[in-house]
């Protein structure tokens, strides 16, 4: 068991094309991240962004172009990947057809010549801790999903590595498989308490996983915090649209000043918000800037509410909650609540906003504009 | 525009069935779900309805015609394939034209130009209700999963069909894409005005878009209903199971009767739960020892502190599905999802309390896993009731 | 050595030893050129100084039945890609779409007309032709050239329509389209590449097939490739002549190969309908 630091690294590719838009053709660019002992990060983004190329930096599939990796004390760099006590568990269930998952799971302590009794043991241990143990004599292309991706992560497990690698081990899994898949990791973590580094490109995997996410896109870090700090203090528009589901409603707005107050106001819309009373340090008359509230944030008001009337595009009842949509020129403004009222289409309602939940994002570079408080 | 029906349809392939004894009434103008997990027979019936496939046994009909005879060019049917199914070798503007083109659905059949003008000027309307009016010159290579799936959807609203048969069009889009397209989807269909026939596995799709669903199972209808109807009083238990994520919580509980009186406790793994008083529910269980009580996740509350009547149990995880999260406490050796909302501090293993509101339960016969009743089932038959008037 | 170096060198091999190769390739290409232009008394003693002239060509074009032998290569090779087309395409259908008993089997079958050695058919076919009265005739060798086109066209055909969704005919079925026109319409402009790049190189291997028509024909019918061999039969070996009736019935195959060399490698490979 480890902390693992990754300093300024960087990766370029000699025969990156036109093609990938990443920021001065690196794959990734100058990261810095560092992994407490026992701790369980994220590497979230989109396909592209540099989360997968990173990994496999730490696991030393791909060369490092710039900047160091180091495993407790020790730089990783020129390691062999076999000495950097690392374990893998791929995308693709790589198994060896071949052997059964026992001989599977038993294939890399045989490599490093453990004693027979030794591995049987922890061949058992693992399996048991995986509850893969009736799998044990099966070859691998008798079992589903779910099973080959169990015998996946007790390989990776079993050679008791400082640092647990995983690169979108559920990704080939149906959605209640997912699930489950889901929260046994989590359990696993909490049990064998590894260091672990886990990619993914599905915002939901990451806040139930991890209890640091790495947010990253076109290469560049945008945002490393713990789960509720990505949700609900997001550093730029790219984190607030790509963390939460459905997402952040992120709209153009223009600010006007009405006697001591501002509002939002957006093109082809009646719609005005008050302006939280901080931001007006930060805001003028005219001013042009993108508005993001969360659906939760959004509701509807009672009878004596002040809220713009509007006029309910979409009313659907999801069962356990109802998501109202109503157009604000565009876009599609979504507002999710739990109150059991039904509203058909056309319906009018006042729309209300927490306004200490909004947030301002700079309308060119995407930063958010935080308030004095 | 017309009312379709199946009537006893069976499917064979090879020795397998897909469809049995199917018999179905899809009303005009009605926009109906099927819904079911993956192999259910979903799809085979759109096949059977658009002339794809044709059953073995039974009747197609569409509007007073029974079709099982008819080429699918000769149905009138417009059909949205899972995997779009775009002509790769035609622009965009040419994949929407196609069905104006044919044979069969040309407006003009004498004056080329004529129906040219015709196409360009329905194309272009469809394509700016689908915003993909920009894309008109495209290949289908040449655009993203959202945009091919607006497309399809374009090529089947261009004209008028008596029906619009929708297979899956969101599967394949990622889940804010697909919510997204939902909400559209929903604030169009007033525009479709048409009998429509949409299959998903999506019980939020399903939810949200259907005047009326049908579940599927292994190639048999197992109920059919409203959204709130399937939702409130599911036939049994796999029907729940499916309406619903998380999952309904599913409790084994023995009945408990006080020396004969009509009173009702029901015994769930360690603990009494006062069921109030139900003369009808009571009727129903009735001989009964053992239930199943079905408690949706967000009907079952966690407390940090004991309360009366909670269940005391453990943290089994924690974690987000987006705008709030589950959290699963393990009440002796049952799993409890409880709906909780996002950032709740809470540490795996740590002790927890749990309520029930057993007065919103499903209840299931153990043996058949039938519905027996809820307490609240004549509010819910009121609100069913409601909502099939409006559809 | 430096990583440029070390890549500058990598770079002079690989095109010395492609530069090797295309002389190599296209020297024996060049002799056959240079034979047409030398007059029979330069033929042997000189190599590449001589006095060119076009004796060769105006004997072979105007003193022999050198346009008859094209023509009849032209029905025989063209009259075989026609047939084993209309006939291949079909049955690349019914491959691809249809689930039939012993399908995998049949379609082994077709292509293991390839395997055999023609010299080892061609002597039982001559004994069969004989006995039809198939023997010296345009549809004797129509029938005979199958064996080396079908199968081709078959397989690569079934490729690509096994590469189109089955959706998208439903689709265009439920567009309002019958069967024959889902076909013209839709299908046919998606194995276009196929079907054109494998007809071709059937062309190909048919125009420049030897070994069945010196035995099944060669009185009534001469293709090109027979033909050829006659000025070797007479007394003296006219090698200029015999140059310029190679390089003329060369043509058809460098010209469409180099047209077609794009869409050959692309055609052959499958997987080029996407969707």
């Amino acid at each position: 068991m480890a902390n693992l630091t990754i300093k300024n690294l960087f990766k370029r590719y000699d025969n990156v094309g036109k093609k990938t838009k990443t920021v001065n053709d690196y794959a990734v660019n100058d990261l810095c991240l560092t992994c407490n002992d026992g701790e369980f990060v994220a590497l979230l983004g989109p396909s592209g962004c540099g989360k997968t190329t990173t990994l496999r930096m730490i696991a030393g599939l791909e060369e490092i172009t710039k900047g160091d990796i180091y495993i407790g004390e020790t730089r990783i760099n020129d390691l062999h990947p076999k000495d950097r006590h690392i374990g893998l568990a791929f995308e693709d269930y790589a198994m060896y057809p071949p052997l059964t998952v026992y001989d599977n799971i038993a294939f890399n302590l045989r490599a490093k010549g453990v004693a027979k009794g030794e591995i049987d043991g922890r061949v058992r241990d693992i399996a048991k801790l995986m509850h893969c143990e009736e799998l044990l004599d099966m070859m691998p292309v008798k079992l589903s999903g779910g099973q080959k991706q169990r015998v996946n992560i007790a390989r990776a497990i079993v050679r008791r590595p400082e640092i647990l690698l995983m690169d979108e081990p559920l990704s080939h899994l149906d959605g209640k498989m997912r699930q489950s898949m889901r929260v046994e990791i989590k359990r696993l973590h909490i049990e064998i308490n590894c260091t672990s580094v886990y990619v993914t490109h599905d915002q939901l995997e990451a806040m139930s996983l991890a209890d640091r996410i790495a947010i990253m896109d076109l290469g560049v870090l945008q945002q490393f915090g713990t789960p509720m700090e990505v949700y609900d203090d997001p550093v730029n528009e790219f984190v607030a649209a790509f963390i939460g589901e459905p997402p952040m409603n992120i709209l153009e707005t223009t600010v006007i000043k009405d006697e001591n107050d501002f509002f939002f106001t957006f093109a082809e819309s009646e719609l005005r918000i008050l302006v939280p009373a901080r931001y007006y340090s930060k805001v003028r008359d005219g001013f042009r800037v993108k508005m993001g509230v969360r659906p939760m944030d959004l509701y509807v008001g009672g009878p004596e509410s002040k809220g713009n009337p509007e006029r309910v595009a979409v009313f659907e009842n999801l069962g356990d909650e109802r998501r109202i949509g109503v157009r604000v020129g565009e876009h599609m403004m979504m507002l999710i609540t739990n109150d059991e009222t039904r509203y058909r289409h056309g319906d009018i309602i006042r729309l209300e906003v927490n306004g200490e939940k909004t947030h301002l994002f700079d309308l060119e570079t995407g930063d958010r504009i935080r308030s004095d408080r | 525009m017309a009312k379709i029906e199946l009537i006893n349809v069976s499917k064979r392939f090879g020795k397998t069935t897909a469809l049995k004894n199917v018999t179905l009434e899809i009303q005009d103008k009605e926009f109906f779900v099927l819904f079911g997990p993956a192999g259910a027979g979903k799809t085979t019936i759109l096949n059977n309805i658009a002339g794809i496939q044709i059953p073995e046994e039974g009747m197609v009909r569409i509007g007073d015609e029974v079709v099982n005879q008819v080429d699918p060019a000769d149905r009138n049917v417009a059909m949205v394939f899972e995997n779009y199914a775009l002509y790769p070798h035609m622009t965009v503007y040419d994949n929407i034209a196609s069905p104006l083109r044919s044979p069969r659905y040309k407006k003009f059949k004498d004056n080329k130009a004529q129906n040219e003008a015709y196409i360009k000027e329905a194309v272009h309307k469809v394509a700016a209700m689908m915003k993909i009016d920009k894309l008109l010159e495209r290949l289908p290579s040449q655009l993203s999963n959202g945009q091919r799936q607006r497309v399809a959807l374009g090529r089947a609203l261009v004209r008028e069909p008596n029906v619009f048969l929708m297979d899956e069009p969101l599967a394949h889009l990622d889940a804010k894409l697909r919510n997204a397209m939902r909400s559209e989807l929903k604030e169009m269909q007033t525009a479709f005005g048409t009998t429509s026939i949409y299959v998903t596995h999506d019980f939020m799709e399903a939810m949200s878009l259907a005047n009326r669903i049908a579940v599927i199972n292994l190639g048999e209808i197992i109920q059919v209903g409203t959204s709130d109807e399937i939702y409130y009083m599911p036939r049994n238990e796999f029907v729940a199971q499916l309406m619903g994520d998380p999952e309904i919580n599913l409790l084994e509980c023995t009945l408990v009767r006080e020396d004969g009186s009509s009173l009702c406790w029901a015994e769930c793994p360690e603990q009494l739960i006062p069921m109030p008083k139900h003369e009808e529910l009571e009727e129903r269980t009735e001989g009964m020892e053992q239930i199943h009580v079905g408690l949706r996740p967000q009907n079952v509350h966690y407390h940090f502190e004991k309360v009366p009547g909670a269940f005391t149990g453990n943290v089994y995880s924690f974690e987000t599905i987006g705008n709030k999260s589950v959290l699963t406490v393990q009440v002796g050796d049952q799993h409890l999802r409880v709906i909780a909302p996002n950032g709740l501090p809470v540490k795996l293993d740590q002790e927890i309390f749990v309520t029930m509101e057993i007065d919103r339960a499903i209840f299931f016969d153990a043996g058949t896993t039938e519905y027996i009743g809820r307490f609240d089932e004549a509010a819910v038959k009121e609100l069913v009731a409601e909502q099939a008037k409006e559809a | 050595m430096s990583p440029t170096a070390k890549k500058r060198l990598y770079a002079v091999l690989k095109n010395g030893g492609l530069a090797i190769y295309s002389v190599f390739a296209l020297f024996p290409l060049l002799w056959m050129v240079i034979l047409t232009f030398k007059s029979d008394a330069e033929m042997l003693t000189t190599t590449f100084v001589f006095t060119p002239t076009l004796d060769n060509y105006k004997q072979v074009l105007f003193y022999t039945d050198y346009f008859r032998y094209i023509k009849d290569s032209v029905i025989v090779a063209g009259g075989a890609v026609l047939v084993s087309v209309l006939a291949g395409v079909p049955a690349a259908y019914a491959f691809a779409r249809y689930e039939f008993k012993n399908k995998e089997k049949i379609a082994f079958q077709i292509l293991s007309f390839k395997f055999a050695p023609e010299i080892l058919v061609v002597l039982p076919l001559y004994m069969i032709y004989q006995k039809l009265g198939l023997y010296d005739s345009y549809l004797g060798l129509i029938w005979v050239y199958q064996l080396i086109s079908m199968p081709l066209i078959i397989w690569v055909v079934r490729g690509y329509f096994e590469d189109i969704s089955v959706e998208i005919e439903h689709a265009a079925q439920v567009d309002g389209y019958n069967w024959y026109q889902v076909f013209l319409k839709f299908l046919l402009p998606l194995i276009k590449p196929g079907l054109v790049s494998s007809a071709l190189l059937c062309f190909i291997f048919a125009w420049n097939s030897f070994t069945f028509p010196l035995l099944l024909a060669g009185i009534k019918i001469e293709p090109i490739t027979v033909a050829a061999t006659k000025y070797l039969a007479q007394s003296t070996v006219h090698y200029g002549q015999m140059a310029v009736a190679a390089t003329i019935s060369a043509l058809p195959s460098i010209i469409f190969a180099i047209c077609i060399q794009k869409h050959l490698v692309r055609g052959l490979s499958f997987g080029a309908v996407k969707g």
